[in-house]
């Protein structure tokens, strides 16, 4: 097999594991919604992805409570994704962040912080899930 | 029926929507029978206008912005900008984040150039092949995020340094990686290029000589797979490549001799591969202990960037080859003037002398041979009333003119 | 014939339509998971074909603009039709060929070209350049792969004719007396090159990779086939189905006629099915080897490489094989001993 040197590998693949990760499911499900309504019923199985890295940079967390309203997150939001409240708190969305972590590092009381919540497809762009506040 | 009318040519369109293409472009060949007899493209689909987001920014954010250029070569692009800036503002970068930023640098040269690898192995019809070094990049795609905190987009290099610090729990990751790969690369060399179909596929086709490539100024693979001995990590060495030995990998180190055709580029891209492990271990080992970043507090570095006069430009060996950033800035939040050019930008030209008398079969393979990144390289889209209109070389010239007078002002 | 005579034929070859258009999916859903798991994928569920049929069936039949469009319509019924009709004169596991009293290897032969030509028709006929150059490539491609396989067909018939039997080109003929018992170890390597040709010639029949210049995904983005959608699309795959059922068939015809019921005693209502069984298993085998894993292992070649490896290299192996077919007939006259 030297002119086609990929076959023996491929006969090898034959009999090992795919290295697929089989999230959610082995197949696609007929509807996904269907499949995770299942998932939450108990009649499903989920199979879990990949573990997120220590240090992932996913969804904000926000403690509203230790925020004291300064507004530099605001001001260094490289996609305008966090709006300073009449009220001396924020609210971000999570639609338009571009997870760099900015904000994060420029909190004087470290009030916001990366979550590793990565699942965050969503069918509307203003669902509570994308509003953080 | 005459010889010359049965010949009759016929154009065959590619793009912008295509299956062999992944960036939008729009091609026309003027085909006759299976062979291309003429060639032309224009890009321009995919203009963004990030150019104009940016000027509207602060530097802190457009180095964000900066990543998002291009989702493979993202930290060329940020660490390009940043140098522009820290020139500009002046800022010292200390000498642990240089090799920070060169590691990461490497590891995005692996990934794109595996990515490349199978994209190239797939336009062949070579699925195989495609699904193998993809399951095998997404070892350095795994170790990225593990650095980074992200896949793609890493968001890593700040102006005045970098934001993480590589801590020796992670080495074993990196280290387990790198072996990997080392132990990898004579498999992938020969999976290539000892196969009897890739070789009929690639060997001499998609040629462009040494003096077409200097002529069309090629940069990155695309111009040492030509023979053309051009690296900015050993002609302008930048970060931490001064400190390191780095020579450009030339396809008749290999192979013995120069084709400047598409197995070359593959030759160059996967010895390259080769080549950014050893550059990471040679980090590893070398990287002397420091603060990662000039300027810990933004607040104190947006007020430095701020008060930054001047122009500068930020070169960066992207895997693609050179990118390169223009910023001036004059005192105020936003720069005054930001351009980038994209690698991809000084390679388009090569396709017309590669694609000339090809055959149909071979135009995906010879548009992938450059790996094109369209959405990098498009910075202007002409339209006007509803119509794209085209700017010749003169109506180009005098608004380069006009708009270089204006910056002078 | 009497009317019950026809009555019954008739309702064989709806029968056997069925299983064609069910076995042809099969195999490709099959195909498509071994393929998958030799890249390391997962791949889709075997019954995938059946519902990519199903939706492409719900989905709405453009029409180009310059299109022809009766012979646009036409194309996908002919193809799917002629495919199926070649089944009626093969054997299917001990099923002996519905209508094998009317035509023989040379006719499947024949017949083998309907299909494509139709897919040719269908292409020139939706007025796109992808469509026409793929049509070009499918006709450059036939003429191709037609030398290396008239060579396969004549050579065996040839040597079972040699041996004594009459009608050899019938395919009754040629189940009943597999190559392999009739030759020498001459003819048995000649035999081999000869399937190697034939299994060589079958993923250009089935438009597959490395000779699947017509269709060519990153190429022509499906050139014949690129015009076509919905209802027509769904005929079209069908069509590739049963093709590749009806290739598998010719291989195994020709090559390993043996059937499970000759091996083992069974009861006649058992033979059957178990025989189909055993005939499906074979399909599978011979397409593995033959489409399958050379697919996954192996680059697109251009159409002028395609030309050229089948009218030099292949042609070379067959007239090989035939030569040395030729001499293990001649041998034992030359020699002076056997039969």
């Amino acid at each position: 097999m030297r002119f086609l040197p990929l076959f023996p590998e491929l006969v090898r693949q034959l009999f090992r594991e795919p290295a697929t990760n089989r999230f959610p499911a082995k197949y696609l499900p007929p509807t996904v919604t269907g499949f995770l309504h299942d998932v939450a019923a108990g009649r499903a199985r989920l199979t879990p992805p990949v573990p997120t890295p220590p240090e992932f940079r996913g969804k904000i967390a926000y403690a509203r409570d230790s925020c004291i309203g300064c507004g530099l997150c605001t001001k260094i939001c490289p996609s305008h994704a966090i709006e300073l409240l009449p009220t001396k708190k924020i609210r971000i969305w999570i639609d338009q962040c571009i997870f760099c972590s900015q904000c994060t590092s420029i909190c004087p009381k470290s009030s916001l912080t990366m979550s590793p919540e990565f699942l965050l497809a969503d069918e509307d762009r203003y669902s509570e899930d994308l509003i953080v506040e | 029926m005459s010889d010359e009318s049965k010949k009759a040519p016929y154009i065959v369109p590619i793009g912008p929507n295509h299956p062999a293409l992944k960036e939008p472009v729009m091609f026309t060949f003027e085909m006759e029978g299976e062979v291309v007899r003429e060639v032309d493209f224009a890009p321009g689909q995919a203009h963004r206008g990030i150019e104009w987001m940016g000027m509207r920014r602060n530097p802190v954010q457009i180095v964000h912005l900066t990543d998002r250029i291009c989702g493979i070569c993202g930290v060329s692009h940020t660490l390009a900008f940043a140098r522009a800036v820290e020139q500009v503002a002046g800022i010292e970068v200390p000498e642990r984040a240089d090799y920070i930023r060169t590691i990461i640098a490497e590891f995005e040269r692996i990934q794109s150039h595996l990515l490349w690898a199978g994209v190239a192995a797939h336009e062949l019809g070579f699925d195989s092949l495609l699904h193998l070094t993809w399951k095998v990049r997404e070892q350095s795609m795994d170790v990225i995020e593990n650095l980074t905190g992200n896949r793609v987009n890493y968001g890593i290099v700040q102006v005045g340094g970098v934001r993480r610090d590589i801590v020796l729990e992670q080495h074993p990751i990196i280290d387990d990686c790198l072996g990997t790969y080392e132990g990898l690369l004579g498999k992938l060399l020969s999976l290539f290029l000892d196969d009897k179909t890739i070789t009929m596929r690639c060997r001499d086709c998609g040629v462009l000589s040494k003096k077409e490539a200097l002529e069309l100024c090629t940069v990155g693979p695309t111009a040492r797979a030509s023979g053309v001995n051009v690296d900015l990590r050993q002609d302008y060495p930048y970060a931490a490549y001064g400190d390191l030995d780095v020579r450009a990998i030339l396809p008749e180190q290999h192979m013995g001799e120069t084709h400047g055709d598409v197995y070359d580029r593959i030759v160059v891209r996967l010895l390259e591969v080769g080549q950014s492990c050893q550059i990471i271990r040679q980090c590893l080992s070398e990287m002397p202990a420091g603060p990662v970043t000039a300027e810990e507090k933004l607040a104190k570095l947006l007020a430095i960037c701020k008060k930054a006069q001047g122009e500068a430009i930020g070169r960066v060996e992207a895997p693609r080859g050179e990118c390169f950033h223009y910023v001036r800035m004059d005192g105020k939040d936003a720069p005054h003037t930001w351009k980038v050019k994209a690698s991809s930008y000084s390679n388009l030209m090569s396709w017309i002398p590669m694609l000339r008398g090809e055959q149909i079969a071979d135009i995906p393979i010879i548009i992938a041979s450059i790996d094109p990144c369209l959405s990098c390289t498009d910075r202007i889209a002409v339209i006007s009333h509803g119509h794209r209109s085209v700017l010749a070389k003169e109506d180009l010239h005098r608004l380069s003119v006009e708009k270089t007078r204006r910056l002078q002002r | 014939m009497t009317p019950a005579g026809i009555a019954v034929l008739l309702l064989w070859c709806v029968v056997l339509s069925f299983f064609a258009l069910a076995g042809g999916l099969f195999l490709l859903g099959v195909d498509r998971k071994l393929a998958a798991h030799m890249q390391a994928r997962i791949g889709p569920p075997i019954r995938q074909p059946f519902i990519d049929v199903a939706k492409l069936l719900q989905k709405e039949n453009v029409v180009p603009g310059n299109a022809i469009p009766g012979i646009f319509h036409l194309a996908p019924v002919i193809a799917l039709a002629s495919s199926i009709v070649i089944l009626f004169y093969l054997p299917v596991g001990s099923i002996l060929p519905v209508l094998g009293m009317y035509g023989d290897l040379v006719l499947v032969m024949y017949l083998l070209t309907v299909p494509a030509l139709a897919m040719v028709a269908g292409g020139f006929a939706s007025g796109s350049p992808y469509a026409t150059v793929g049509a070009q490539r499918e006709m450059v491609t036939m003429i191709a792969y037609e030398f290396p396989l008239a060579i396969v067909v004549i050579g065996i018939a040839w040597r079972i004719g040699a041996a004594g039997l009459s009608s050899p080109f019938a395919l009754a003929t040629i189940a009943a007396t597999p190559i392999w018992t009739v030759v020498g170890p001459l003819g048995l390597t000649g035999a081999f090159l000869l399937l190697l040709v034939l299994a060589a010639v079958t993923p250009a029949e089935l438009s597959r990779i490395p000779f699947d210049t017509q269709e060519a995904e990153t190429e022509l983005a499906g050139g014949l086939l690129v015009e076509y959608s919905g209802r027509n699309l769904a005929m079209f795959y069908l069509a590739q189905g049963v093709k590749t059922l009806v290739l598998a068939a010719v291989i195994v015809a020709i090559f390993f006629p043996w059937n499970l019921s000759g091996f083992i005693a069974m009861p006649p209502w058992l033979a059957l099915p178990a025989d189909l069984l055993f005939f499906l298993a074979k399909a599978l085998i011979v397409l593995f080897f033959a489409v399958t894993l050379v697919r996954v292992g192996m680059a697109r070649f251009r159409i002028n490489q395609v030309v050229s490896i089948y009218w030099i290299y292949l042609s070379m192996i067959g007239l090989l094989g035939l030569l040395l077919l030729m001499a293990d007939a001649a041998l034992p006259a030359l020699v002076g001993v056997g039969p």
